[in-house]
């Protein structure tokens, strides 16, 4: 029983961090750079093989599980990474054909999220994407977008793209199974506990800098306290994360259940201090220029991917839980 | 990251799972005064004799010498079984933070002859920190102590002290170095409760219970041998006493909440609403249970990912009062939920926890988020210990 990164695992988590700061820095959503990954980064990462951590060896992965997934996505969101990462991870495992599979590794095709909206569906993230990829509760599905049209739409998040697609054409490949939507859970609760963490800190270095009546803001209770409460916050969501990566990783039978609490508490903490960090910088909490905004428009989509509040709390309700 | 438990924790487990499957007493523990405490006693000694008290605590000292990880485990099987539980009774001082600050800080002679007594439940113990005007600002304390000869003769009063009027000895913290201040000039002394001077007035609660009290003390004369640390150098003691407190102490009621929340399901699921359905049908009440078994399941995981890290260190880390914070926060959060559930049951109390433990907990739940250290001074911890924000003081 050990509940925190240790051995190997300390060193893909600081790997990835490097990389990930290095490749994808939040700055650069301020420099001009696009949403989404890119072709150029796409083809970057592929060669780093950071698509492939959960996939098995066989596969041309690194048969790693999703404890590295989860460490790997923590530092995605730290940098407000966009999500077409994580669905270039899915569709890798979401293909039996070995080309396809080897072009996805490999960051040379991209694939976009599809969530169904109405009677269409939205595509997130990668705007050049070759595939779309649905993943529900059993199973996901690689469609071609070769044909389909895109409809771009303007997005609130500037890290992906966003568009409207009514006909996401032809599936080509889909795979039953819980596994991916597990792993997408992981992902996407790890990037919100990456953002979370990431708004804490920059509050948390400002009210040491920001003076008002002669003193630092981080001297006032009231900008203490609610720092201590994302703290708390943040704590339980990295707690009930590494457990539930784990149980999934084990093999564990109430692993879902501990999935639907990790991404219910990653929404919540996110959601909490993207808020708080914005109101506690003051002013220039809500300019252009600064990460807050950028932190808090992401946590908004990604809280809605893979478990809205809603739907989560309906699964866990009843979830009978192991010791 | 591993979640398995070794296989001498699942036999631990098993092992007292059969063992309190077949001990755990047919009858529930009285609701207060003399009874509830001879109950803990007796519930204590037998886990003494059957090798079952001091888990984690050091074999050299009469415990069983197991991990901290084992501790939890033993916590999970006594809630399961519904055994007498560690933090609702007159031994918790003792268990949870008395015998602890005695292992790190006392002297040869304090612990032989303290430490048996704790663990056979012989003695049970009190803490007299508090004072009228000294509870969030402990080094404001009055309470004094004049040292005459091989004495220490003490003046003053504590407030809150829990259970005082049940306990054989007190953490007793007063200042013996008259011009001193604040944190200087303080003395941590295993106080005999049976020192003549000494008058204990209960404080009537809102829960209709008399478990606190005011402790006067009039040239009360205390051997220096009671002196647990140094003399003048009390806060030391004090501070290890807290670190016990808020790193251990609430472990049991975290566990416990997991399982409070099971119960509140069931009860959802047989009350009915205006409209004659089960209230578990009721989205916002379903929603605000699951939202609170979330909040629980974390709290079980900081729980196992804190002990692991210190089974590992050695070490309780700063990370005690945030964990206080969730506990207290989702305890009130569940009990408010609970008194609308419970309908007009909730309206009806006598102040025996027994007869109506939802209503009881409930009004219990301000007390959980005052005592110990109250949620604004864990936020202050919070910020000072693990954010490193400018200090407020
Ligand atoms: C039922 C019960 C049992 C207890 N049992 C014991 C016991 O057995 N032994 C013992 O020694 N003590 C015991 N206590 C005392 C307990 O530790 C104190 O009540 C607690 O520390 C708060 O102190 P206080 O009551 O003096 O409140 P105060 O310190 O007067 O605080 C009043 C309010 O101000 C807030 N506050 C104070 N300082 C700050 C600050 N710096 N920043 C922000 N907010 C602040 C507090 O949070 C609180 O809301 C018990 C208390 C209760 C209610």
């Amino acid at each position: 029983m050990y509940l925190a990164p240790e051995g190997e695992e300390l060193e893909i988590a600081a790997a990835a961090a490097d990389f990930i700061a290095d490749a994808l820095p939040i700055e650069r959503l301020h420099q001009g750079a696009g949403p989404d990954m890119g072709a150029e980064l796409r083809a970057s990462l592929g060669e780093m093989g950071w698509f492939a951590l959960a996939l098995p060896e066989g596969d041309g992965g690194s048969g790693l599980s999703a404890v590295e997934h989860a460490l790997f996505f923590r530092e995605v969101g730290r940098q407000c990474g966009p999500l077409d990462i994580l669905v270039q991870a899915l569709a890798c495992l979401s293909t039996y054909d070995g080309g396809l599979r080897a072009a996805l590794i490999a960051g040379e095709q991209g694939a976009a999220l599809l969530v169904p909206d109405g009677m269409g569906h939205r595509l997130i993230g990668a705007a050049d994407a070759r595939y779309g990829l649905a993943v529900m509760h059993q199973g996901a599905a690689l469609h071609d977008l070769a044909v389909a049209k895109i409809e771009p739409r303007p997005a609130l998040d500037p890290a992906n793209s966003l568009a409207i697609v009514n006909d996401p054409g032809p599936v080509i490949d889909s795979i039953e199974g819980a596994y991916i939507w597990q792993l997408g859970q992981v992902g996407v609760a790890a990037m919100l506990l990456g953002l979370a963490e990431a708004a804490l800190d920059a509050i948390v270095e400002y009210a040491k800098v920001r003076e008002t009546f002669g003193k630092p803001i981080g001297a006032w209770q009231a900008v203490r306290h609610a720092c201590a409460d994302m703290a708390v916050s943040n704590e339980g969501a990295r707690a009930q994360l590494w457990y539930a990566a784990t149980a999934l990783k084990e093999g564990r039978g109430d692993a879902q259940a501990h999935l639907d609490a990790a991404k219910h508490l990653a929404n919540e903490a996110a959601l909490f201090a993207t808020d708080a960090t914005i109101q506690l910088h003051g002013g220039i909490g809500v300019t252009d220029e600064h990460n807050a905004h950028l932190l808090m428009k992401h946590a908004a989509l990604l809280a809605r991917l893979f478990g809205g509040r809603n739907e989560l709390l309906a699964s866990l309700l009843h979830a009978e839980l192991e010791d | 990251m591993d979640l398995r438990f070794s296989d001498e924790d699942l036999d631990f487990r098993a092992r007292a799972r059969d063992w309190l499957a077949a001990n755990v007493p047919g009858t529930p523990r009285p609701a207060g005064g003399h009874a509830a405490s001879q109950f803990d006693r007796d519930w204590q000694k037998k886990l003494y004799e059957h090798g079952w008290a001091g888990v984690a605590w050091p074999k050299d000292f009469g415990g069983m010498g197991l991990s901290g990880l084992q501790q939890v485990i033993w916590y999970e099987e006594l809630s399961r079984a519904h055994a007498p539980a560690a933090h609702i009774s007159t031994t918790y001082v003792a268990q949870m933070h008395a015998g602890p600050t005695i292992i790190a800080r006392g002297t040869e002679e304090q612990k032989a002859y303290h430490l048996p007594r704790i663990l056979s439940g012989e003695a049970l113990w009190c803490q007299g920190f508090s004072e009228p005007n000294a509870g969030s600002d402990l080094a404001a304390l009055r309470t004094s102590g004049r040292v005459e000869g091989d004495h220490i003769v003490v003046n003053g009063a504590k407030m809150w002290t829990t259970d005082a009027m049940h306990a054989d000895w007190m953490e007793l913290l007063i200042r013996t170095d008259p011009a001193s201040q604040r944190h200087k000039g303080l003395t941590w002394l295993a106080f005999d409760m049976k020192t003549p001077g000494i008058d204990i007035k209960p404080i009537r609660t809102m829960l209709l219970d008399e478990h606190v009290n005011m402790v006067f003390f009039d040239e009360v004369r205390v051997p220096l041998s009671a002196v647990v640390g140094q003399l003048h150098g009390g806060w030391s003691t004090a501070m290890a006493t807290l670190s016990f407190e808020r790193g251990l102490g609430f472990i049991a009621d975290q566990l416990e909440l997991f399982e409070k929340v099971g119960r509140a399901v069931r009860l959802a699921g047989e009350m009915r609403g205006p409209d004659g359905l089960p209230l578990i049908e009721d989205v916002e009440v379903a929603r605000k249970l699951a939202a609170i078994k979330a909040e629980t399941m974390a709290i079980r995981a900081m729980t196992l990912a804190d002990i692991a890290e210190t089974d590992r260190t050695g070490m309780p880390g700063p990370k005690g009062s945030m964990m206080k914070l969730k506990v207290t926060a989702t305890h009130k959060a569940l009990t408010r939920l609970v008194s609308d559930i419970l309908g007009w049951q909730f309206f009806e109390f006598d102040g025996n926890r027994d007869n109506n433990p939802w209503t009881h907990d409930f009004l219990w739940s301000w007390v959980f988020s005052i005592a110990g250290g109250s949620s604004e001074i864990q936020r202050e911890i919070t910020a000072d210990r693990v954010l490193e924000l400018p200090r407020s003081r």
